[in-house]
Formats: structure tokens, sequence, C-alpha cells
């Protein structure tokens, strides 16, 4: 039985839902010798920045109960070096590519959305990265303001037509009060949950175990908390949700898909094993088959309310 | 580099105590025992479950037709769960990953400065290529590697402890300090895995006598195939990451 996973967000059609969250698939192929990214339904890019960031120290990286603490603050190239080198090879690629886009103001935000409006050949969507963890003036820091966030939101509607993602996270507040802000503002969608800063304390030194205090805490840890909150948006809004955080195995990726996620994108798990993303896939057609599901819309947003007793943990 | 990487599961063949630090553990692959190469190394998940979820980075210790041996000290949760393991039990593993050290190199003689975790790469490279020393640095006796594994080395073995137990009391590199005092320095050519203050002291001294060298220089990470940006190492040139671009730099090209 051929299952169709064919994933619908507005006008663009993707092959199936699973695609890679922003950060964990490398900057072009370097998860070419494990996997073949041409059978993701999209790729979302590691986060550009408008200059070239060189990011935070080492140690970024730090392994706490299933998952790990990163500070890697959102190194990267810049987004001149992005177009002239990295764009090339997607274009071959073929596969949707949704960019990742992070400003230190609401002009840059703007200035990002502009110039990959001019990329529509190769950029099919947006995630506008309002949550980094780990930089001041991007990330949470920086966004902690909800007046800032309306900003940016509003700098990249004003720039651009392409479906545009916010990715938020409880760390900005009120995950539902921002995300009725920035639909409001035109996002097309919301991204959901981005990592959730932790701290980690090595014995000897007294210190964190990172070259910051906090970190972005990801993996296995934090899936139960970003089901919640991918929930919770899609039953109070019904617009497209790029579902992330923690998501481990098919069986992760189903829950995901009842509670009505458009699009599952596989983070951590990339780093531990490199065909995650496959394995996941072949995992929810095994389930259609298994269940007789022809059509993975069938089993998106199925998911049964605890009933009455519910409504007392809704926010 | 562009050589083959595998992922797969391996059968181990043995997995035992060699002395008061180290296990040494032998697993079955015909792909990784052919492919690998001194400096690489190995990412392997030490169990299925989700907690621990990362992989260990391992340097391989020595391969045999269709054999790779790695030596490991049990140092947190995740050697601890290997040093559990038995004969038949199955682990997932990766690699080769990242470059190697240089495996020729022409008319320069062969010094090998490794401590703690450095020791097991630079074993086999003493092994496999003409070597003139092997530098063993560790705090005392108990930690050394057994006579038995270092038979087939044939370069000459200097040891060092730091309390004195065997060999020069003191650290490894005033062995090294004085081979290159001694010789001709320009004669030599460096390669040196270990603890980072180590390796800083050997490069600083490297510099001071102007020898050239490699160092094996190792970084918390996550994925192990350049995608995450955890591990990444100041170089001349910028940040590279040590699990794509290293682990193995040039001392020159190395920003301290």
């Amino acid at each position: 039985m051929k299952i169709d996973l064919t994933t619908r967000i507005k006008n663009l059609v993707l092959k199936n839902p699973i695609t890679v969250a922003s950060g964990t698939f490398g900057t072009t192929d370097e998860y070419a010798g494990y996997v073949d990214p041409k059978k993701l339904g999209a790729i979302i890019t590691k986060t550009i920045t408008v200059k070239p960031r060189t990011g935070n120290p080492m140690p970024r990286i730090c392994e706490t109960s299933a998952g790990m603490l990163n500070a890697i603050g959102l190194q990267n190239k810049g987004i001149a070096d992005f177009i002239e080198h990295k764009i090339p090879y997607f274009k071959k690629l073929g596969v949707p590519l949704i960019v990742s886009i992070a400003g230190e103001s609401a002009e840059e935000f703007g200035k990002l959305a502009k110039t990959f409006d001019g990329l529509k050949d190769v950029v099919k969507a947006l995630e506008v990265n309002l949550s980094c963890p780990n930089v001041e003036a991007a990330g949470v820091g920086g966004m902690k303001k909800q007046e800032r966030i309306t900003d940016a939101v509003k700098a990249v509607r004003d720039q651009t037509g392409l479906i545009a993602f916010a990715k938020i996270s409880p760390e900005l507040g009120d995950v539902l009060e921002i995300a009725g802000k920035v639909l409001g503002q035109g996002m097309d969608g919301i991204s959901l949950i981005n990592t959730l800063r932790g701290m980690a304390v090595d014995l000897r030194t007294r210190s964190s175990r990172i070259a910051k205090d906090f970190g972005g805490l990801s993996g296995p840890a934090i899936k139960p908390v970003a089901l919640r909150y991918v929930y919770q948006v899609k039953k109070e809004f019904k617009v497209p949700v790029i579902a992330s955080g923690g998501i481990s195995n098919a069986q992760d990726a189903l829950e995901f898909l009842i509670v009505g996620a458009d699009l599952l994108a596989i983070g951590t798990a990339n780093f531990v094993e490199p065909q995650a993303t496959l394995q996941i896939l072949k995992g929810i057609e095994e389930f259609c088959r298994k269940e007789k599901i022809q059509n993975l819309n069938a089993l998106r947003g199925s998911y049964k309310p605890a009933g009455e007793k519910g409504e007392g943990c809704s926010r | 580099m562009a050589n083959k990487k595998y992922d797969e599961d391996v059968y181990i063949l043995e997995n035992k105590k060699v002395n008061g630090k180290y296990f040494k553990l032998t697993f079955r692959s015909q792909k990784l025992s052919r492919n690998i190469k001194p400096g690489q190394f190995l990412y392997v998940r030490v169990s299925q479950g989700q907690d621990p979820y990362l992989r260990r980075p391992f340097s391989y210790f020595r391969v045999s037709p269709s054999k790779v041996e790695i030596l490991y000290e049990v140092l947190g949760r995740g050697t601890s769960i290997l040093s559990g393991k038995k004969k038949g039990d199955v682990f997932r593993v990766m690699g080769p990953i990242g470059n190697t050290f240089t495996e020729k190199l022409g008319k320069k003689k062969r010094i090998l400065v490794a401590g703690g975790v450095g020791v097991p790469p630079l074993v086999f490279l003493a092994e496999q290529y003409p070597t003139e020393y092997l530098l063993i640095g560790t705090k005392s006796k108990a930690e050394l590697l057994p006579k038995s594994e270092l038979k087939k080395v044939r370069a000459r073995v200097l040891c060092s402890t730091e309390d004195g137990s065997y060999g020069t009391k003191g650290r490894v590199t005033l062995l090294l300090e004085k081979i290159l005092k001694d010789q001709h320095p320009g004669e030599f050519f460096i390669q040196t895995c270990g603890p980072k203050p180590m390796m800083e002291a050997v490069i600083t001294i490297a510099a001071k006598y102007g020898v050239e060298g490699e160092a094996s220089w190792d970084e918390s990470m996550a994925c192990g195939v350049g995608a995450c940006l955890g591990c990444m190492v100041k170089t001349k040139d910028g940040l590279k990451r040590a699990c794509a671009d290293g682990p193995v730099f040039k001392f020159e090209d190395l920003e301290l």
C-alpha cells in the first residue's frame, strides 16, 4: 500500500513532512555521506545572519540527561557567503529550502527577508528565528520585549511574500499570546519550540560545563514540552506548524502528527543517528500501513482530547 | 579527504581490562578495519536508549584484518556502559571520521608524544610507520600500557611519570626537550595526542627549536560530521571543526 505523505503548507507542496531543525544538519552536504537529503520533504538551513558571526567560545556542547546543552551562538558566515557558496548547492539538490533568518534589529530581519525574496527559485519559505537561546541581540535576550518580536516579523512581512514561519519558544513568554501576535502581523505559521535554556555545573570548577552560563537544551528531554505547545498552538490557531523538540524516532513523530504538526523537524537526533530523518519517515509509513491509513492527513490532528478533566491543565 | 564513511552495527569480540586504567575492546568490521587511518576516530553509540544520548568519539587503537581495537579509560557514563559490554554484544559505530596524521615523513624522523587517552592512536602509528621515538607520559606506572601492547612498536619508547614511579620523573615534555636539545632538531617531525596542556607545552617547545609537527585536537562534540559547529578549533585561518577539518592540525596553523 502506497501511503500519501504529501504535506501542503499553503501553496507549497512537500512530498513528506520530514525536515531538519535549523542548525542540526550542517550548512550544505555534511550529512550527504550518510543520508540522501533528496528524500527529505524540506530542508531548514542553519540560521543566517546579515553579518558573519564567529559564535561562542568552546566548550559549546555538553551532554545532559536524555539530551544536550549547546551554546553555539549562531556561528555562520553571513548572508553574502550563504548566497554565493550555499545557495548553488541547494539549487542543484532541488529539495524545498526553508531558510532560517535572524537579525539584530527589525531592519536586519527586513533586509534578510528581502534578499531571500529575490531567490524564490530555491527558497520556498522563511523561518524567522526569534528565539535563539545563545545570542544577546538576536535571541531570547534581545527579543524578550514583545514589541521587538512584532517589529521583526512585521519587517519580514513588509519585504516578502514568501511563506514565513515565526520560530518561537516558551523562553519568550506566553507562547499562545506571542503566536497570536506574530500571526496578527501576517506570519503564515509557527515553528516550535526551539531549545529551552538550561544549565550544567562542573563540580570540580564549580562553573558551567559550557562556555556560557546557560545553553539551549535539546533532545528527548524536551519532547513532552514541545508536544504540548504544538498541540496548543494548532488547536488555538489552526495554522501551519513546524514541530521540533526532541523528535527522536517514529513514535515521537507520530505523536506530533496526531496533535496536528504539519512539518516534523528532526534536530538533535541527527547528531546521534545521521539517518534519523529517513528512519523516522520509514517508521511513519510502517505505522500507516499497519493502521491502514492511506493518507497522512487522516492521522494529522486526530488527537482525542482527554475530555472535560483536561480543561484544568490547558494553560 | 574524500574517504568512505560507514555507520554500522558491530559485534564485540572481546572487551577486557588491560591494566589499572585501560579497557581494550575488539570488534569485528571489515569496512572500518580496511579504511581507518592513524589520527582518525570512531563515533560510538554505547547504547540504543535515549540516556546517555550522544555518541562518543574514540580514537582507534589498532586494526588487523576485519578487526578493530579501541583502548579506553572509564571516565564517565558512556565508557562505564561500554566497559560492561560482553563478547557478542552489538553497538553502533560511525567512521572513519576526520583527517589523519601524516604517515610518510620523507627524510624527517618521527617523534611521537603521547599522554593519557592520546596514547592508543600514536602506538599504532609507531607500529605501522618508521618512528624514531615514542614518548609516553602518564601520572604513574599504573596507567602505562602493559609491555605486551607495546611489543610491535619499533621506535625507542621512553616513558615519564609525574610521580617518578616509572621512567623519567616529570612531564613527558622533559623527554622531548632533551632529545631536541641533544640532537639536530631540524631532522625531526613531532606528532602529538593527549591532554591539551601537554600538547600546548609540546607546541611551545617545538616552536622554540623550530620543529614542525601535528597535534590531534579534541573538543566536546555532538554530531561528528561537521554539522553542529560544536567542536571548533581556533586556527590562523579562522575557526575549524575538530571532527571534520581535524582532528589533526599542523602546529603552525593552531592559534593557542
